[in-house]
């Protein structure tokens, strides 16, 4: 399966929108990772001649901040936290777990664009150990049937919403 | 700026706010271990390795980035240092590969250098080697970035002084590295392969492609770069006789300071090219040997040459012999070579190769101003006020000085690109004017038109050094602003625009090609002139007029009098009193026929006039028009003597060849385009038989006078100081700049009052429409080669690019024309044509093709005329007309 098109036209309007500031190019990078749910590689030489900068600069700051990505994801992204004390709550099994029921590894983007498989370093919500995020949404205290439930409901939320 | 007192290593300096611990312990003396610092490179911090530890505080920091502070007392190699040092250097040996036998930079390489003066040698640490990409698809640049310690400096250069932008870091930690856009190969980025980066690596992640082994070089010796005008300082390697690397020589306050081009860098591999002159040749019988031509002894060689020239002039008197010196001959042999045609022989018949780049043209401004003024210094670009770029591509033509443009703009410095063609620099600009083809001199008349009008004119300077100014204005008023506008396609606003972008401002010009060979550039380059007074631009700091110029020595050429009408110091010859003045300098009568130029010399002896004909240094059927003429017209000379140093097309016809030395294997000077003389000794002996060309010409000299020989190069150049005074400084030891003549001193401005004058407007005639040759062709130079490419299309590295030289199209003519990128097109203009595969580019717009120059044996001359340019009413050798077709 093809990643899901994309159109190209909206990133004039969200170069428009940040050309003349300062300090504008994450802001920027933002709003066409919002838009896009990633960095379209090819937005790379606009975006770069926008705000007077060289391509290459701009591909460095992609590619530093994990937070962008040059790839196109799934809808929902799952990240597992790894920190040490979801570590110690388990994490690695939580980790193992979404692998094997998402058929993923880390990193990973289903065929059908619909999951990601993410871990990252810590989420910050360590009282809530073992944590994970999917998109914006924070699931804490996870325990395997916990995690069924959670993968249970994006799975049909996907399904309804794509018929 | 305050004084700050500090301890270095015990010893008690002081430095001033704002300098880093590590510079001010430099200026006293004390070297701190470094791998990420250059001198030209701002400051860094990245590789640790010149941490120092502070006393008071016990902070440890990096001296490079860290400013001198009052009472800091600072250790540079304390215990704790040290051991913190070896710790990062164990760290990054951990993590290189174990290649150091087979690593092009052997010896050279600064990580194991460091490491040797820490003492390590094996790390005691589990090796982690870090596989990158290992990249060699481009002929020039080898990346292995498994070796990168991520100093950043090839990133920093290429930022900082090339701006070019093809590289910065890639992703981060363990992952980091160079990287391109897309990370691609080298080639498919905007690198231009200017080898900057290859010179300043400080480990073997970046190192030059050779097409064999050739290992680090025996020794290094500094020269001068034998290509562009811009005459970079080399620091040439070599083994065994051989060149076998070109760096940039680290002096200071050369011109190109750590940069280079692709050029100098790379296309240096023709010095030890098959092709290769090693021994005179002569033409014994069509039968023989290469042609005819059968290796010969010097001895027989020259007084075979001797005889002839001799026997040509009594019977058909001294017109009737022609010489071509050479834009890439040295002073001295220039000086002598004029010499030997006027003193010797008794012809003016004397012209140089700069013929074919419309060095002449630029003579206007020289003769206006009375020969002031001439030398505009590179370095004063980046303290320009405003720069306007007319005509002229120099990321190609002149890429090292093009450096100093876009650094220029980058500070801000308000950038105007003129010219038909998107070039690179456009980019860069903050402005740019595209007029029709042709057209400047009607576009650069009403720029200074609407300057006058808006009143922004510089009275003050006007008034006190113009004359002519009133008769000037007047003819301004005349200049029909609507009839400009429907010339060049731009109308009024867009010139308010530029000239408000331009008011108060001293503006330097800078000219190139695209003015130089048009038909009227005469006139061009007067109305640059006029309007550089108009502005008060000529003879001030931050203003002034760069020709750039295409060839090292095409300035000292000219100034050597390798011109017909111009004895040397750009002297008229038809000025009784010069005349007189090198009669008695040189105790013979000269001639007073003014002599004939480049192209008349091949028409003459088109016409059975010219018998005999001496060429040093140029291949002219490769440098002019209509090879196919040229060729017949060669073939009709009694006698063709050509000395050069590579087996060429010229060569071929020649009935004495002489094999000379390139820049590299002689002693000599080169005067670069902004005045600079520059001496530079051989670097390593001439191949076989080759001599110095100087030596050559001294050797004939004395043979055809029956006089004793100089022998001796200081002897010419002591010549040349006491009889040309512009070279009155001209020595074997350092560099020296053209003197000025002192009388037209703008910077008092007491006795110069209305010293130079106004040139009157002048206007042109519209081109008219040629229906049977719709479309335009733009021929000009890319940067792989130099002018007609007989050097550069030898060296085996350059022969790796694109060896076609395809032509670029429009995106709307590809479409007309149904071609795609790649496809054949065969290109016809009333003189010739020429077939090569397009590329599809954004730089043109519709109805225009480019053709570079110096590909495929230059055939993009093929299209031009050979007619003189400086003639009205005969079409300039920058465009022509021709009609395209798929093949």
């Amino acid at each position: 399966m093809h990643p899901p098109e994309i159109e190209l036209n909206e990133l004039d309007g969200i170069i428009e929108r940040h050309k003349n500031g300062k300090w504008e190019l994450i802001p920027l990078l933002q709003d066409v990772q919002a838009t896009y749910g990633y960095i379209p590689p090819e937005s790379i030489t606009p975006i770069a001649e926008a705000l007077n900068l060289y391509p290459s600069q701009v591909q460095g700051v992609v590619t530093f901040y994990s937070g962008f990505s040059l790839k196109p994801k799934g809808k929902y992204v799952c990240r597992v936290c790894r920190g040490t004390a979801c570590h110690v709550k388990g994490s690695r099994s939580i980790l193992r777990l979404m692998k094997r029921e998402l058929e993923l590894e880390e990193g990973e983007t289903s065929p059908d664009y619909r999951f990601t498989l993410e871990t990252v370093a810590c989420l910050g919500a360590c009282f809530l150990a073992p944590t994970m995020m999917i998109n914006r949404d924070y699931f804490g205290k996870l325990s395997p049937t916990k995690l069924s439930s959670v993968l249970g409901e994006y799975r049909q939320k996907g399904n309804n919403k794509n018929g | 700026m305050e004084t700050i007192a500090l301890t270095i290593d015990g010893k008690k300096i002081s430095s001033h706010t704002g300098t880093s611990i590590f510079e001010a312990a430099r200026q006293s003396g004390i070297i701190i271990p470094n791998l990420c610092y250059h001198p030209e490179l701002k400051p860094f911090g990245a590789c640790r390795m010149c941490l120092v530890e502070d006393e008071n505080t016990g902070r440890l920091m990096a001296s490079c980035v860290t400013p001198v502070e009052p009472d800091m007392v600072v250790q540079t190699a304390s215990k704790r240092v040290v051991k913190h040092r070896q710790n990062i250097v164990r760290l990054m040996i951990a993590e290189h590969p174990e290649s150091c036998i087979v690593c092009s930079k052997g010896n050279r390489c600064r990580l194991r250098w460091i490491a040797a003066q820490l003492g390590i040698g094996e790390t005691n640490l589990y090796h982690m080697p870090n596989y990158k990409p290992y990249e060699e698809a481009n002929p020039f640049i080898i990346r292995d970035l498994s070796k990168c310690i991520l100093c950043g400096k090839c990133i920093r250069a290429d930022h900082e002084l090339v701006v070019v932008g093809a590289i910065d870091y890639s992703h981060r930690g363990f992952q980091s590295r160079p990287a391109t856009v897309h990370e691609t190969g080298l080639e498919g980025s905007s690198c231009t392969f200017c080898g900057t980066c290859v010179s300043m690596c400080p480990t073997g992640a970046l190192s030059t492609k050779n097409t064999y082994y050739v290992g680090t070089p025996e020794h290094e010796t500094n020269s001068i770069c034998g290509f562009c005008s811009v005459g970079c300082s080399l620091a040439v390697g070599t083994s065994s006789e051989k060149v076998i690397e070109v760096n940039p020589a680290h002096l200071p306050g050369s011109v190109n300071g750590a940069t280079l081009c692709v050029r100098g860098h790379f296309a240096h591999d023709f010095l030890n090219s098959r092709q290769r002159l090693i021994t005179p040749l002569i033409r014994k019988n069509e039968t023989q040997g290469q042609n005819g031509l059968v290796p010969v002894e010097w001895g027989e060689a020259l007084e075979l040459v001797a005889n002839r020239l001799i026997h040509i002039r009594t019977k058909y008197g001294p017109q009737s012999i022609a010489f071509l010196g050479s834009t890439k001959c040295t002073n001295e042999e220039n000086y002598l070579f004029q010499k030997l045609a006027r003193a010797s022989i008794g012809t003016n018949n004397v012209d140089n190769g700069g013929y074919c780049s419309g060095q002449k043209n630029t003579h206007v401004i020289f003769d206006n101003m009375g020969g002031a003024y001439r030398t505009s210094r590179i370095a004063d670009l980046e303290n320009a006020e405003a720069i306007v770029v007319l005509g002229a591509d120099p990321c190609h033509s002149v890429p090292v000085f093009s450096y100093y443009l876009k650094r220029a703009a980058k500070q801000g410095t308000p950038l105007i690109v003129v010219d038909p063609r998107h070039t690179e620099l456009v980019d860069f600009a903050s402005m740019w004017l595209r007029p029709k083809l042709n057209t400047d001199l009607e576009l650069i008349n009403a720029l200074a038109a609407v300057l006058h009008d808006e009143k922004w004119h510089d009275l003050a300077y006007i008034d006190k050094f113009t004359k002519g100014f009133r008769d000037f204005r007047k003819s301004l008023k005349m200049l029909d602003l609507g009839r400009v506008s429907r010339l060049t396609g731009i109308d009024r606003n867009g010139l308010t625009e530029v000239v408000e972008s331009l008011k108060d401002k001293k503006i330097v010009f800078v000219v190139g090609r695209g003015i130089l060979l048009q038909k009227n550039a005469m006139q061009i380059v007067g109305a640059i002139y006029n309007l550089s007074l108009l502005t008060g631009s000529i003879g001030v700091k931050g203003g002034g007029v760069y020709f750039l110029a295409k060839e090292n020595n095409q300035i000292g050429a000219f100034d050597m009098g390798t011109f017909p009408d111009m004895l040397p110091g750009r002297q008229t010859l038809g000025d009784e009193n010069n005349r007189k003045n090198w009669e008695r300098k040189w105790n013979v009568s000269l001639s007073r026929n003014p002599g004939l130029n480049m192209v008349r010399m091949v028409e003459a002896a088109e016409r059975g006039k010219l018998k005999a004909l001496y060429v040093m240094g140029e291949n002219i059927l490769r440098s002019l028009p209509q090879t196919e003429r040229v060729r017949q017209a060669l073939s009709k000379v009694d006698f063709l003597v050509v000395q050069d140093i590579l087996y060429n097309e010229t060569t071929q016809l020649a009935h004495v060849v002489l094999p000379g030395a390139a820049f590299s294997e002689k002693q000599g000077s080169f005067t670069n385009l902004e005045g600079r003389i520059q001496p530079f000794d051989p670097v390593t002996r001439p191949p076989g038989k080759a001599k110095p060309d100087w030596e050559i010409i001294d050797i004939l000299q004395a043979k055809l006078e029956q006089t004793e020989a100089y022998g001796d190069l200081e002897k010419i150049r002591m010549e040349i100081r006491q009889h040309v005074p512009a070279y009155a400084s001209l020595n074997g030891k350092r560099q020296t700049w053209i003197q000025e003549r002192s009388e037209m001193d703008f910077s008092n401005g007491a006795d110069s009052e209305g010293s130079v004058k106004f040139i009157p407007v002048a206007s042109i005639k519209p081109e008219s429409n040629d229906s049977d040759y719709p479309m335009s062709a733009i021929i000009g130079s890319m940067r792989y080669h130099l002018g007609s490419g007989t050097r550069s299309a030898v060296s085996k590295r350059i022969q790796g690019v694109d060896q076609e030289g395809r032509l670029e199209i429009s995106y709307q003519d590809s479409i007309t024309l149904k071609v795609k990128d790649g496809d054949k097109v065969t290109v016809t203009s009333r003189c010739g044509s020429l077939t090569r595969g397009v590329r599809i580019g954004k730089s043109l717009s519709a109805g225009h093709i480019f053709v570079p120059l110096g590909f495929n044996g230059n055939d993009a001359m093929n299209l031009l005329a050979l007619s003189d340019y400086t003639e009205p009413d005969t079409p300039g050798w920058n465009t022509c007309r021709v009609k395209v077709k798929r093949v």
